[in-house]
């Protein structure tokens, strides 16, 4: 399956925008009465709002003309009431609105993070660790820009400029529909601009990915850059994808800026057809000079929210060319999903594979009729030329990836009707880049552990006593306490896999993966690993990858793979002769 | 408080000194923009007025009104074109500027550092900058222009009906200031949140595997959870203040209007203010307020590049690692250490090493996981510094070298594997100095010419990143191809066997003996068997140096060298069979 989000297909891009769009507005759902409710203040406010030039209109006209000062102190106390409770309604509306868009970011984020954790293990091999990042952190704080700073103000000014928009045309139907011209104008524009000016941004946020995935592979590489006097090469490198967001950005400022000196000349616009049509009114008798005076602040009431609104579709238009790259991540399935119907075959084994064959892409073919069994407690190894298929066949017992063709049995079962849970719970694997999250050493032993996930540092230490790794522990400075930052060189990459080693032993598996698990440790205390391996409860079953002899010699079974074929080995004597006699694929 | 403010802004403003035409240019066009705008209620009023006393003419109006909304249309197009420009043309040089700067760093700087910090760097922390130039600047002078020009001609009308109104500035200024205050603690509380955020992303990305393997999915979702529900929380706590802010200033600025209405009325009815001049105040006043809120605004995202800009100087400011190294000899391969000793905190990680290597011989050096080996090979290419001792290269320091002309002889294969989102050849011929003759040799010695040769396009064929499309066994050996590719004097392998299959392993090394017969080797390994021929073996525990000699000496001499050895006996018997 096609996991490259900078390569979906048409198909698929597609079937987003639509369900995208229907997915957003299932997140709002939730907040139906907290947008009533701001709908409902949002109304009060800008019409008290608009209420307020009217009424001091009034005033002048029938108090300050005719010199009745108690009537202008009546009315300022009417407006110091209204004013106030437009502050109420004013905060009440950017509270709400606020608060809906902050739950928002917080459910989307929320969101992506869930479908990343659904998606499997082909989704990131196929992605750049950076340009993911850049989605979840940078798209959706554009969203959050959008939906923090502007929503409100869209909102607002949207609500703002009806009313105007209602008020000029209730005064004079005919002036109105001219002062509303420019306006329709500004929308027919803004239509046909805007899936471009869209366009413009999903570029530059795709440039803005690139770039980052560019310094995140370049930085956390350093040093290969410079023991290889590749300097230059970094800077070089950057320097093209910083030219490429350069160019991308002046692009999408250029395409975006647009919209503000346009609506400006249109809003003008509409200013001078109120003058000239009123004044050509006037001279007809159906209009008066005063009430021009009047319309056309009006028209300035209708037209200055559309300006705003020019500032703000720009971020809207962000917003949706953010919110695309986030829902292609949202609408992507995983194909690793736990099916019902039970196959007909059985197995008697712990785990078996019967004419499995296996390809990542679709065209490549990676594994060719691979039969195994395993059985309960048991050892076996898998030994064979490197990239001869040995980690791609410890992926299919673990399901990390699903068979192309074949099936996979696990207890007699298709592997594919456990859930993940149990699955999991059943079979462990030591994967051959050991991987480390920043916190303690004990945070990384017990990582993703139910069984363990309230223990006491003391009952801790006894477990591990129990489970005879006591002598591993002692390896590091501080024992459990040790400090762990993940992705740095201060601890070994013995001692990582050692960590790993803990971490599957104490899930106490059926079936034990180790791919090459031990490769960076010392031979004494892999010694140590071995026994400890013996010691494990007689029901668990090894698979050992490994290219050292020694790890393997206690094998009661050993298989021999290369070339994405799977062969019995028998001797651990023939198993060799096969491997130095064995034509390398690679 | 108020005195170092004001360098730091001298210092984000120093930056655009460089720029200082297109800047100038900007606030210009920006000037000419609003002030035409100023002009076009006067050229209404003008049309109204003319028309009242009977010599309205269409034409001059409609010439002049859409001249001035042209010449507004152009200036602010100029103005967004620009700006856009200026801001794009800052972000891209201080880019440029850090990753030079970076580029230029050593190895231990760019860990200290954290990568993922200086990624904020260079991502977040450059856009709060670029909205500094393309929002800021205009904003401020645009703003400030207006309150002030707005501010004479209210004085020049009514001074004390002006003083009233001029006093909501301070007003709305004194709550804007009490605010941001508080919001800023909150901004800087809510950086560290979003850092947090994406330490739990990236985690969760690049330990993907093991969390399936582990089904830790929901650990994660909660991990992440945690932070999102304190970045929404702290959102919503910025969210408050400013739902208070706004309104307030709303409604003060209301006020402002109640007092033209009752005090002005007052003037008015008094005779002492005509109507027209009442009018002018209400139009002004509604100019005033909107200034006030941008810069209220703007000062925030001043507030916010100066911190940028100031995380941004650090780095350029720190300091660059010295290259007083000039030797640009062509290395004999003779290694030495002198007394070596390193300490991570308090913990000392190697202890007064000292060992020479012949040049052109083979030395291994041998111990158990965490015993300082792969730190060592680091000192001995100069990625870190030892504290204190000496690492010399044919008699000379390292110090001395030049670093370009030393790293051209020295190949360092990692334990780790690094590959590159590149083409193979790229991820291979790494340096610039690798011909196609240097590059076909590596590719022989490290076994790859079938692996090559079977793929689609073959050196062309771009790997992914962290090399997750290839083998173990495979990513090791291009890291071998591409420390060979540099046609080295001196190689150093950290656990290069690790992940070959020992048939390929001894025809890798027979290979380099065959093809690169001068090198002097130096290899991090756990297998005994395979070193037994080496001139020197050393044995370094705990970060000091056990034992040292050929295999047969160690044997008689060292007893934790014959427990290896015993540890690998079983089955090297095996081994040693081919």
């Amino acid at each position: 399956m096609n996991y490259n989000l900078n390569q979906l297909s048409t198909q698929q891009e597609k079937q987003s925008t639509y369900k995208a769009l229907k997915r957003l507005l299932q997140l709002i759902s939730a907040e139906r009465k907290n947008l009533w409710l701001a709908l409902i203040a949002i109304l009060v406010n800008s019409g008290l709002l608009l209420l307020g030039p009217l009424l001091v209109g009034h005033t002048v006209d029938t108090y300050i003309r005719t010199k009745q000062y108690h009537g202008v102190l009546v009315f300022g106390g009417i407006l110091l009431v209204m004013y106030f409770f437009a502050m109420l309604t004013g905060y009440t509306q950017t509270k709400l609105m606020g608060g809906v868009g902050q739950r928002m970011l917080y459910t989307l984020r929320s969101a992506i993070f869930n479908k990343l954790q659904e998606l499997p293990v082909s989704f990131f091999n196929q992605n750049k660790a950076g340009d993911l990042i850049s989605r979840v952190n940078n798209d959706t704080d554009k969203l959050n820009q959008f939906f923090s700073q502007s929503l409100m103000q869209f909102i607002g000014s949207i609500v703002t400029m009806i009313g105007a928009g209602i008020f000029i045309l209730s005064i004079h139907i005919e002036l109105g529909a001219a002062a509303l011209v420019p306006a329709v104008v500004i929308v027919l524009f803004t239509m046909v601009l805007s899936p471009w000016v869209k366009r413009k941004n999903a570029t530059n946020l795709k440039s803005v990915g690139g770039m980052s995935a560019e310094i995140q592979e370049s930085l956390n590489n350093f040093k290969v850059i410079i023991a290889f006097n590749r300097r230059d090469y970094f800077r070089k490198r950057f320097d093209d994808a910083n030219k490429e967001n350069y160019k991308t950005a002046i692009g999408a400022g250029l395409a975006n800026n647009i919209f503000v000196p346009v609506y400006g000349l249109l809003s003008s616009a509409a200013q001078l057809t109120v003058l000239l049509f009123g004044i050509y009114l006037i001279s007809k008798g159906s209009f008066t000079l005063g009430l021009l005076v009047s319309y056309i602040s009006y028209t300035t009431n209708f037209y200055n929210p559309l300006r705003q609104l020019a500032a703000l579709w720009t971020s809207f238009q962000v917003a949706m060319a953010s919110w695309d790259r986030i829902s292609q991540i949202l609408l992507l399935e995983t194909d690793l999903k736990q099916i019902d119907q039970v196959s007909e075959i059985s197995s008697d084994a712990l785990m078996e594979f019967k004419d499995v064959h296996f390809s990542y892409d679709g065209t490549k073919e990676i594994l060719h009729h691979i039969n195994l069994r395993f059985e309960k407690g048991k050892t076996y190894a898998l030994i064979g030329p490197t990239g001869g298929g040995k980690t791609t066949t410890a992926s299919l017992i673990s399901r990390l990836y699903d068979a192309t063709k074949g099936t996979v049995l696990l207890n007699g079962k298709d592997i594919r009707t456990y859930s993940a849970e149990e699955r999991t719970q059943k079979i462990g694997f030591i994967l051959q880049e050991p991987f480390l999250f920043t916190g303690t050493v004990k945070d990384n032993i017990l990582y993703g552990n139910p069984q363990y996930k309230a223990v006491t540092d003391d009952e801790l230490k006894q477990i591990i006593a129990e489970a005879n790794l006591n002598d591993l522990l002692a390896i590091f400075d501080e024992g459990l306490s040790t400090q762990i930052t993940s992705g740095s060189d201060s601890i070994s990459l013995g001692q990582k896999q050692l960590i790993a080693f803990m971490r599957a032993v104490l899930r106490n598996p059926e079936l034990l993966i180790l791919d090459e698990a031990t490769a960076n440790i010392d031979t004494i205390t892999e010694q140590l690993l071995s026994s400890i391996l013996n010691k494990l409860s007689k029901e668990t079953t090894l698979v050992i990858i490994a290219h050292r002899l020694n790890t393997i010699e206690n094998a009661d079974e050993i298989y021999f793979v290369n070339e994405g074929e799977v062969q019995q080995a028998g001797t651990l004597k023939h198993a060799l002769d096969m491997l130095l006699e064995g034509k390398r694929v690679s | 408080m108020e005195k170092p403010k004001q360098e730091k802004k001298s210092s984000i403003f120093s930056l655009l000194a460089s720029y200082r035409s297109l800047i100038l240019l900007l606030i210009l066009f920006a000037l000419l923009s609003n002030g035409i705008n100023l002009l076009l209620p006067k050229i209404i009023a003008h049309g109204i007025d003319s028309y009242t006393n009977g010599t309205f003419k269409i034409e001059p109006v409609l010439i002049q009104f859409s001249l001035a909304i042209l010449l507004v249309f152009l200036f602010t197009y100029l103005q967004s074109i620009i700006q856009t420009y200026a801001s794009e043309k800052v972000a891209k040089d201080l880019r440029s500027k850090l990753s030079d700067q970076i580029s230029r760093q050593s190895h231990a700087y760019v860990i200290q550092a954290n990568p993922s910090k200086l990624l904020t760097n260079l991502t977040s922390d450059v856009d709060s900058i670029k909205m500094f130039v393309s929002q800021a600047i205009v904003s401020m002078a645009s703003s400030i222009f207006l309150i002030v020009g707005a501010s004479i001609l209210l004085l020049m009308i009514n001074w004390k009906l002006a003083l009233c109104v001029i006093a909501i500035v301070p007003i709305i200024g004194g709550a804007f200031f009490f605010v941001l205050s508080k919001v800023r603690v909150l901004f800087k509380k809510s950086r560290e949140v979003i850092d947090w955020l994406n330490k739990v992303i990236s985690e969760s990305i690049l330990g993907s595997a093991l969390i399936r393997v582990v089904n830790a999915q929901m650990l994660e979702y909660h991990k992440f959870l945690d932070a999102n529900g304190r970045a929404r929380d702290l959102g919503l706590s910025i969210l408050r203040l400013f739902a208070g802010l706004i309104p307030i200033i709303v409604f003060v600025s209301n006020l402002a209007g109640l007092c033209i209405l009752v005090l002005g009325g007052h003037f008015v009815i008094t005779n002492s203010m005509t109507l027209g001049e009442f009018t002018a105040f209400n139009s002004y006043l509604a100019l005033i307020i909107f200034p006030i809120l941008v810069i209220g605004f703007m000062s925030n995202v001043i507030a916010q590049a100066t911190a940028s800009y100031q995380r941004i100087e650090s780095v350029l400011n720190a300091a660059e690692i010295k290259h007083p190294g000039t030797i640009q000899l062509d290395l004999i391969g003779a290694v030495e250490a002198k007394d070596i000793s390193l300490s991570f905190g308090q913990k000392p990680v190697l202890k007064a090493i000292s060992f020479s290597a012949k040049a052109s011989s083979r030395t291994a050096i041998i111990g158990p996981t965490a015993a300082g080996k792969t730190q060592l090979l680091y000192i001995l290419t100069g990625l870190i510094n030892a504290d204190s001792g000496e690492v010399l290269f044919d008699g000379k320091p390292i110090n001395e070298y030049n670093q370009e002309n030393f790293h051209r002889q020295v190949g360092f294969v990692f334990q780790d594997s690094i590959i590159f989102n590149m083409s193979i050849r790229e991820n291979i011929a790494f340096s610039d100095t690798v011909t196609d003759e240097s590059l076909a040799k590596a590719i022989e010695t490290a076994e790859l010419r079938d692996f090559v040769d079977a793929l689609p396009d073959k050196l062309n064929t771009i790997v992914s990143e962290r090399g997750s499309s290839l083998s173990g066994g495979q990513k090791q050996r291009i890291m071998l191809a591409r420390a060979l590719a540099v046609n080295p004097k001196i190689l150093l392998l950290d656990d290069f066997t690790a992940r070959v299959d020992y048939n390929t392993e001894k025809r890798i090394l027979d290979n380099i003996q065959k093809n690169y017969p001068n090198l002097t080797l130096i290899s991090v390994t756990q297998k005994v068997a395979s070193v037994t021929h080496y001139e020197k073996v050393i044995l370094l525990m705990q970060g000091e140096v056990i034992a040292e000699g050929n295999h047969e000496e160690l044997l008689k001499t060292s007893p934790e060298y014959v427990q290896i050895y015993h540890s690998q006996q079983s089955t090297s018997n095996y081994e040693l069979q081919s």
